[in-house]
């Protein structure tokens, strides 16, 4: 797996399975985490099979990227765009969630390509709910109209605390991520990474690709960011995406990538770390073999012991001779 | 370049060969204490002249000779920083494995990436002649792993840009 799925396999499992077997009677309460700090919980009690109670709690947002009643800007008409009449959403959500979701699973259309298509779409809950806000202004620039903060900052939130920005324009949209690690060795890799990112991008075969930049300090874009965004240990990368990277049928891959950059980039650091452990691994074996081979073999050994001077015994050895 | 480098080790073989002739000397200080002098240092009589042979300025070996033992401490090429970060993860990783090269030293000397600790006892235990095989053959894998992990590292990363910016396509 190269690319990350928006899917979640654990929630896309849990419904395909109450979906092909309703009349199992039992509870269900699964709890889950992903990447990024997403969580969710689901919940079926016996007296009601049909209805399944979904709630996802999403990072905590810095102080630039606000939510509104707990929720990314435009998160409630994307959920009832998305999904219709099965879902119905519950206000408050419950605690230490941000959003919470009756499904009506016998509203489901009973088609059976239909049906799993909305299963899939329920299951990425986070790309609907997480990207409403980025989709709403990659929208506008597909349509080419003009929204009323043109020219204006907009930071969204793609982990816990930490936001990338988006400046829309009528005729692009610059995305610039501080990539920030934890780790001096993810940064040297994720580094290495990105400019890798930029290398890519200038191969002829990629010329429709997003221009993509790195740079070490902050870019011009980022001028009226507040301070602690513009602390990036591992550089700032620029995408600047034209309206032909997001009509039709790419907008929901477009916007999915760009949600998930960080985690993108992260998980092929990981990777590659353990890549490298598997390798090294190996390497430290081929090294013992290679002294091994300055061992003489058992048989000849007799000659070798004569030649040998007294050695300090150790505790255990004096024991147990 | 792979000529330089062969040069180089050639010349730390031969300096090996004529430093590794060891024998059994107990302490002259404590009595029934049979250390490595190489490393306790106590009376300069039973010390070598140390050599060191450089390849440049960031790859050095340095070998230090006393009665009963020798010490090989190594620097190792370090162009950039994801290399000095791939040589200090690598190096680590051996160290902490020491126990199985037995003539591994746990800790490098100062100054150095990685260091071995050879006694009279290694000597006696394996032939000679392998051991110094294996030290140079340590050194030529070091190098050359290093620079494939860069290399891997380097071609995951174009890889994972090329199919991340195929999406927007």
């Amino acid at each position: 797996m190269i690319l990350l799925q928006s899917t979640s396999r654990f929630l896309l499992q849990i419904l395909q399975g109450r979906v092909q077997s309703p009349e199992k009677g039992v509870d269900l309460d699964c709890h889950s985490v992903e990447f990024g700090d997403v969580r969710y919980h689901i919940q079926v009690s016996m007296k009601k099979p049909q209805v399944m109670v979904l709630s996802a709690s999403l990072p905590i947002p810095p102080p630039e990227a606000t939510f509104h009643s707990g929720l990314p800007v435009g998160a409630i008409e994307a959920i009832k765009a998305a999904y219709g009449p099965i879902v119905q959403i519950l206000d408050p959500p419950k605690d230490g969630y941000n959003l919470t979701m009756k499904l009506y699973l016998s509203k489901l259309p009973s088609n059976e390509e239909q049906r799993q298509a909305l299963l899939v779409k329920i299951a990425s809950v986070r790309e609907v709910v997480l990207g409403a806000p980025l989709r709403m202004v990659l929208k506008n620039l597909a349509s080419k109209t003009v929204a009323p903060d043109v020219d204006q900052l907009v930071a969204l939130v793609h982990r816990p605390k930490e936001s990338f920005f988006l400046v829309p324009q009528a005729e692009k949209v610059t995305v610039v991520y501080p990539m920030r690690f934890q780790d001096s060795i993810d940064i040297v890799l994720a580094t290495s990474f990105l400019q890798e990112f930029v290398e890519a991008r200038r191969t002829a075969a990629l010329n429709n690709a997003p221009p993509c930049m790195w740079s070490p300090s902050p870019p011009l874009e980022l001028k009226g960011a507040p301070a602690e965004a513009l602390t990036a240990n591992a550089g700032f990368v620029t995408f600047v995406i034209f309206p032909r990277h997001v009509e039709g049928k790419k907008l929901d891959r477009t916007v999915w990538s760009l949600l998930t950059f960080h985690a993108y980039v992260s998980y092929h650091v990981k990777c590659s770390e353990g890549f490298m452990h598997t390798r090294m691994r190996r390497r430290v074996e081929s090294l013992i073999q290679a002294l091994d081979r300055a061992k003489p073999d058992t048989e000849k050994s007799k000659k070798v012991v004569q030649g040998k001077s007294f050695k300090r015994l150790s505790l255990r050895e004096a024991r147990g001779s | 370049m792979a000529n330089t480098l062969r040069l180089y080790l050639t010349c730390i073989r031969n300096t090996l060969e004529a430093a590794m002739c060891l024998q059994n000397f107990p302490c002259q200080e404590v009595e029934r204490h049979n250390k490595p002098e190489v490393e306790l240092k106590t009376s300069p009589e039973l010390l070598l002249n140390p050599v060191l042979i450089c390849r440049n300025e960031a790859e050095k070996c340095l070998i230090e000779t006393s009665i009963n033992s020798i010490r090989i401490s190594m620097k190792v090429k370090q162009a950039d920083e994801l290399e000095n970060i791939l040589a200090k993860k690598f190096l680590r990783f051996l160290s902490m494995r020491a126990e199985a090269f037995q003539v591994l030293r746990r800790k490098p000397v100062q100054g150095y990436d990685i260091s071995f600790l050879i006694t009279n006892y290694h000597c006696e235990d394996m032939h000679k002649h392998k051991l110094i095989d294996f030290i140079v053959q340590f050194m030529e894998d070091i190098d050359k792993e290093i620079s494939e992990l860069k290399l891997s590292v380097n071609t995951r990363g174009r890889l994972v840009a090329t199919e991340f910016l195929k999406q927007f396509i």
